[in-house]
């Protein structure tokens, strides 16, 4: 600690720190505009500046200046106030001063230091600025003419999103901030730039002119989409989420969000949404009182025994999973699962065996805290954007080196000095395999690795897998294979990252034991900085897992709709899941619920699914309920309603509540009480309660009991003429639920096919040409999209879509062979 | 007196490598890295006094102190020869003449600071300059005194030219460091110098080329030898005078440091023009605040010229006869820094075109007493920049309302520029 004195008072402040930091943590305010945070250092606004004794009182910058023992520091002498007034003054001159129309009025620093320090008449007076307003996109809105220049912007896009979508352009008075050739904005629309923004330079326009920021109410909640488990504050006003709010304090990351999460709210108050229960009379589903449908329901249930199923979305709460499976059970059936049966074996079969626990021995605070990471699939970044973050930062800030395997190229391959390792799609388990028997044949494995259980066995089981075997069949050369396994043993502390989901079914049970086979090995486990993090797609997933809310003794989802088409399912009950567009094989799907007797859905929205059911039962989103998500690293976290019910809406907790008390069975009260006994019982969630979780949550640690598995590897056959199509998610989309989100929509409205250029100038493909896709089970129409990420030969398309799907091609398998025509 | 700068010159062609080396040429670094550590060769800049000429006018060798001795990674030097302050060309003509010294300086200070690659930063436009490095870099490889394995010792050095896109404050010396390595070129804060971390985050030196062209002859003849050239006793070395405006022959010359500015004008470029008479010169080129006939007996060197009011910059100086308006000629000058303001920090982006701005009404005959007081603060406040280009705008207009307040003011009770501009 430093000792020094700031404003003639004693005060400490840790080494390194600023005189800005040191004054913070000591309660003197000292005004600003251009700090953030997050962000570097940047002098720039000269609003901070201070007078140090020892430094012959001169006025330096505080944010900049960095502490010395001893300093004397005065914040505001009658000098510094006239600097400050001046600085104001000047930045006034050629701002447009139009507040009662501008969207940042009540919440601008501009206009809080402009009252603050009594400018209330300027005494300079020179021309304004007569910049264009670009309004090119629907998402974000510059208007350079009030533009501070504090850099915010363009800084946070290249240090946290490492996108560089925002520059500096020209010079002097002239300087502004733009897009590169004076284009429009065309990003991520993560919206980072606009949560920094100290002006009303940038603004979301989803939110310009529906409130004040004073007269919104501020909800803390948990964003409803991936599984990362960002935490979000929703300005609420008349029982409408109408724009997500900022807050730099805010979670581990800072209130950091990407487009969906800042953007994709509108699903709460959307005008789509479900208002009342509805039953189907005469073919057609006729609006119908809670009682009616509940009634109808609960004689489905009442004694269907295994007759009857359930699928849930990993985006209930962790209290509403546990109480579904009550239902089933008190309906005396154990055929319930998420997530199409196969997204979450990498954790409840995969990790099951390899740690002896579903779950991640790893969390997202250790991606900065590593020496190396090893990303499988470059769509890690998409699938969970604010996680990418924590990786660009990583990079960037901490010289962490990035090995990333892929069967593309990704934005995370841009990151410096990252080596990027483009397989041939669905080798990945082999070059895992490869890398693990480099290791063993290097010997870089550590001393504790024989003793783990199945040593020998994978000893023996890795003979065929060496480098220079694999090369053939993954398209990589052997000396690159045996670079990274060098890399990942030698570095002190490696993390290993892939994500999981629907539309990744190579991303299973052997892929995650493949992964956690290297980890065990080198001993990369159990310590800061080191493990394996498998990435669960919804917000919920993990917790879906926790609360084994999937098929143990029962039947899978899988097998369950083939139960439903073979008549052996009369009763399936959905809630969330949208089967007909996230599941893979669109026409088996739609056969299978067409044949089931009696469908019940509860959802948000009249899905492709809810349209087929015979009761849909209208649902509450995450906005509305109490309970408990957790996230990827079981950071287990608790959300608050933060709006009232919409129109009849109930929440699943509610509905499944009652349909239990209908079949005579005894429903717990409140969600309080559920997760009390979570915290009884689920392994983990120990101790836990509302309380102990606070604001931050709280991590479920993960006991490992180590295991090496024998990863079962399926050579992929190219089929001759045919390109090699992988599914996957959008940057912008989470599921099927983002479609209802207007922000993802704006920026990512349907389907496509990504190709590489090599294979678009063969086929005389042009950007957004029709192109008729087609398989061995069907095919569908996507726009095309070029772009020199993708190998020649392989296609990438996003799963997330109910128009155009691509699962009418797509069977389910890692790679599906496809042809493409115009 | 030509005796180190301009000691070697043809009088219409760069002097060649064998002309150089007959004349004593790579001679010190020779003498160095046979019988000098580099520490030696460091103590003996610390000893002669040598300070920048880029401007600033810091201690050499104090500021090649400041590197850190054991930090891992590589360190650079860098000349600066970005040269746009108006009224300064001694760079190009010292190079258009003789881009030896200053390769020879760059391997002494190379060695003295273990620098293994160092860049010549230098301003777009100077083709000819430019053109003269690269061949000398050339001849100088050739001959082994670059590349690795220098003169049969372990030292290795390469040296890079690189020509700059072309602004202003490409020359601040953290500015600069940006532009090569590619970026914006903002200048950076300080802390951290770049003595600590510079250049791609490594330790780095930047110094003028008149200044690393002065290291050979303080090698080769020692401090004492070195001070002995000023004309002031607290002086040291030569200085480069590059002098324009209503001066019978504008030209550049290698003068004793401490020379007067009536010496300079009256002696050495033949006195004002006919009908002329002197009114007011900036000594060191635009950042410096004026001198006036009462200035003409203090010696051109960094204390008197400080002690004076003003400050010796680079050593252009830019003489102005009855005829020049102080207000156009000030306009003239802030209307350049507000156009080169990186436009980073808001006193400089913001202060200087109003300065501009009130300036042009007062030269129009449009002021109010008002503005004096305006300007006053500017000058003032924006001391508090970012950098140093903005404090240096202010210089000229600092120096404008101390020692030409009466003029402003007809200018503004007078409706009309007095001069008739
Ligand atoms: C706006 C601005 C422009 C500058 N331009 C130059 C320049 O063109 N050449 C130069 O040598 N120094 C210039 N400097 C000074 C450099 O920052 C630096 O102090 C100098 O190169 C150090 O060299 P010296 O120690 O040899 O004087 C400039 C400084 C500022 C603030
Ligand atoms: S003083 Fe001017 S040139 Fe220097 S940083 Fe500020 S804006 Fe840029």
């Amino acid at each position: 600690m430093v000792n020094l004195t700031i404003d003639d008072k004693q005060v400490t402040a840790p080494k390194n720190s600023t005189i800005y930091d040191a004054a913070k943590i000591n309660g003197i305010k000292i005004p600003i505009l251009c700090h953030d945070k997050k962000l570097k250092p940047f002098g720039a606004c000269r609003m901070c500046l201070v007078e140090v004794e020892q430094m012959r009182g001169r006025q330096v910058p505080a944010c900049t200046t960095p502490i010395t023992e001893g300093m004397i520091i005065r914040t505001s002498t009658p000098d510094i106030i006239k600097a400050r007034k001046m600085v104001l003054e000047l930045l006034l001159l050629n701002h447009p001063i139009d507040c009662p129309v501008c969207d940042k009025g009540g919440d601008c620093d501009l206009q809080n230091l402009t009252y603050e320090y009594k400018v209330n008449a300027n005494r300079f007076s020179d021309e304004k600025f007569h910049h264009e307003i670009d309004y090119s996109n629907p998402l974000i809105e510059r208007d350079m003419n009030r533009c501070v220049l504090c850099g915010k912007c363009a800084r946070i896009c290249d240090e946290i999103v490492s996108f560089g979508a925002l520059t500096f352009i020209s010079r002097g008075i002239e300087t502004k901030i733009g897009c590169e050739f004076e284009g429009s904005l065309n990003c991520e629309f993560c919206g980072s730039c606009v949560s920094v923004c100290p002006v009303g330079s940038l603004l979301a326009r989803p939110f310009k002119f529906k409130a004040r920021f004073w007269a919104l109410t501020n909800q803390k909640s948990v964003c409803g989409y991936c599984g990362t488990g960002c935490n979000l504050t929703l300005g609420v006003k008349d029982n409408k989420v109408l724009t997500t709010v900022y807050d730099e304090n805010q979670g581990f990351h800072n209130g950091q969000l990407c487009c969906r999460g800042r953007f994709g709210y509108q699903f709460i108050n959307s005008d789509k949404r479900l208002n009342t229960p509805l039953v189907r009379k005469n073919g057609s589903l006729t609006e119908a009182t809670w009682d009616e449908a509940l009634e109808l329901v609960a004689a489905r249930l009442k004694g269907a025994g295994s007759s009857a199923a359930a699928l849930a979305t990993p985006r209930l709460t962790n209290e509403e999973l546990v109480l579904f499976k009550r239902l089933m059970e008190t309906a005396g059936s154990a055929n319930y699962d998420h997530s199409a049966g196969y997204a979450h074996a990498a954790l409840t079969e995969g990790f099951a065996k390899s740690f002896g626990a579903a779950a991640s021995p790893a969390t997202i605070l250790d991606i900065q805290k590593s020496d190396l990471l090893l990303v499988i699939k470059t769509d890690s970044y998409e699938t969970h954007p604010v996680i990418g973050f924590e990786i660009n930062m990583a990079v960037k800030n901490k010289g962490v080196k990035l090995n990333i395997l892929s069967d593309k190229r990704g934005k995370l391959s841009k990151l410096p000095d990252a080596q990027t390792l483009v397989h041939t799609p669905g080798s990945e388990i082999a070059v895992i395999n490869a890398l693990a028997k480099t290791i063993l044949d290097d010997k870089l494995a550590a001393g504790t690795a024989a003793a783990i259980p199945g040593y020998a066995d994978l000893e023996k089981a890795l003979a065929g897998f060496t480098p220079e075997a694999v090369a053939g069949q993954s398209g990589l050369a052997a000396s690159a294979i045996k670079r990274l396994a060098n890399d990942y043993a030698k570095a002190e502390k490696a993390l290993i990252l892939f994500p999981i989901g629907n539309a990744y079914p190579g991303h299973n049970a052997d892929l995650a034991s493949a992964v956690a086979n290297l980890a065990l090995l080198t001993g990369k486990l159990g310590t800061e900085g080191s493990g394996v993090l498998c990435m669960a797609e919804k917000n919920n997933s993990q917790g879906a897992v926790d609360m084994g809310f999937y098929a143990t003794s029962g039947l899978n989802a899988g097998q369950i709709m083939d139960g439903c088409a073979s008549g052996a399912i009369k009763t399936l009950f959905v809630a969330g899941e949208n089967p007909v567009v996230s599941y893979p094989n669109r026409a088996a799907i739609s056969a299978a619920l067409d044949k089931v007797e009696f469908l019940v859905v509860s959802d948000l929205f009249m899905t492709e699914t809810a349209a087929m059911a015979d009761v849909v039962l209208p649902a509450c989103s995450f906005a509305e309920k109490e309970g408990t998500f957790t996230s990827v690293d079981r950071r287990v976290q608790h959300i608050k309603p933060a709006i009232r019910n919409i129109g009849q809406s109930r929440t699943d907790f509610e509905i499944f509540g009652q349909l239990i008390a209908k079949l005579g069975g005894q429903a717990p009260a409140t969600p309080a009480t559920v997760f009390g006994e979570i915290a009884a019982s689920a392994p983990g969630y120990a101790g836990m309660s509302y309380a102990s979780l606070g604001e931050t949550g709280a991590f479920a640690p993960v006991a490992v009991t180590a295991a090496f598995v024998v990863p079962k590897t399926v050579a992929v056959e190219p089929a001759a003429g045919k390109l090699a199509l992988v599914t996957g998610s959008a940057l912008y989309h989470n599921g099927t639920l983002s479609q209802f989100g207007e922000g993802p929509m704006h920026v990512c409205p349907e389907g496509y096919l990504e190709l590489s250029r090599t294979d678009a100038a063969k086929l005389q493909i042009k950007e957004n040409d029709l192109l008729n896709v087609a398989s061995a089970i069907g095919s569908t129409k996507l726009k095309a999209r070029i772009t020199p990420r993708m190998p020649e030969g392989v296609l990438f398309s996003p799963y997330h879509f109910g128009a155009a799907a691509i699962n009418q091609v797509w069977s389910g398998a890692p790679v599906t062979w496809v042809t493409v025509t115009k | 007196m030509n005796d180190i700068l301009f000691r070697h010159n043809r009088p219409d062609r760069a002097v060649t490598l064998d002309e150089y080396r007959a004349e004593g040429g790579f001679q010190a670094l020779q003498k160095a890295l046979a019988d000098l550590s580099p520490d030696a060769v460091q103590q003996t800049v610390i000893d002669s006094g040598l300070r920048g000429r880029g401007g600033a006018g810091f201690p050499t060798g104090k500021k090649w102190s400041f590197v850190p001795r054991n930090l891992p990674g590589p360190r650079y030097l860098i000349c600066n020869c970005d040269e746009m302050e108006p009224g300064t060309y001694k760079d190009r003509v010292l190079l258009e003449r003789n881009p030896y010294l200053l390769v020879e300086g760059m391997a002494l200070a190379c060695y003295a600071l273990g620098v293994e690659r160092a860049f010549i930063f230098i301003r777009r436009g100077y083709e000819l300059a430019a053109q003269n490095l690269k061949g000398a870099i050339a001849q100088a490889h050739k001959a082994g005194f670059l590349g690795s394995a220098i003169c049969g010792s372990t030292f290795n050095l390469e040296l890079d030219v690189h020509q700059s896109a072309g602004r202003y404050i490409c020359g601040e010396e953290t500015a600069l460091m940006n532009a090569l390595e590619g970026i914006r070129a903002n200048p950076r804060s300080k802390p951290p110098f770049p003595a600590v971390k510079g250049l791609w985050g490594q330790p780095t030196v930047v110094n003028n080329v008149e200044t690393l062209s002065n290291i050979p002859a303080i090698v080769a003849h020692g401090p004492a030898w070195f001070k002995a050239l000023a004309a002031t006793p607290e002086g040291a070395g030569t200085k480069l005078f590059c002098v324009s405006g209503h001066v019978q022959k504008p030209l550049c010359l290698e003068l004793p440091i401490g020379t007067t500015l009536g010496e300079i004008i009256d002696t050495h470029c033949g006195g004002m023009r006919a009908g002329s008479t002197f009114k007011a010169c900036i000594p060191g080129g635009a950042s410096t605040p004026y001198f006036t006939r009462d200035h003409r007996t203090v010696p051109l060197d960094f204390d008197p010229v400080a002690k004076a009011g003003s400050r010796l910059g680079t050593g252009g100086v830019v003489v102005f006869d009855q005829t020049t308006c102080m207000v156009a000629a000030t306009l003239n000058l802030v209307r350049f820094f507000a156009r080169e303001s990186c436009g980073w920090c808001t006193p400089c982006r913001e202060g200087l075109p109003f300065v501009q701005h009130i300036l042009e009404r007062i030269e129009a005959g449009r002021g109010e007493m008002a503005d004096m007081d305006i300007l006053r603060e500017h000058v003032h406040k924006l001391n508090y920049a970012f950098c140093a280009l903005a404090p240096g705008a202010m210089g000229p207009v600092e120096g404008l309302l101390r020692l030409f307040e009466d003029e402003v003011r007809e200018h503004i009770t007078g409706g009309k520029c007095p001069l008739g501009n």
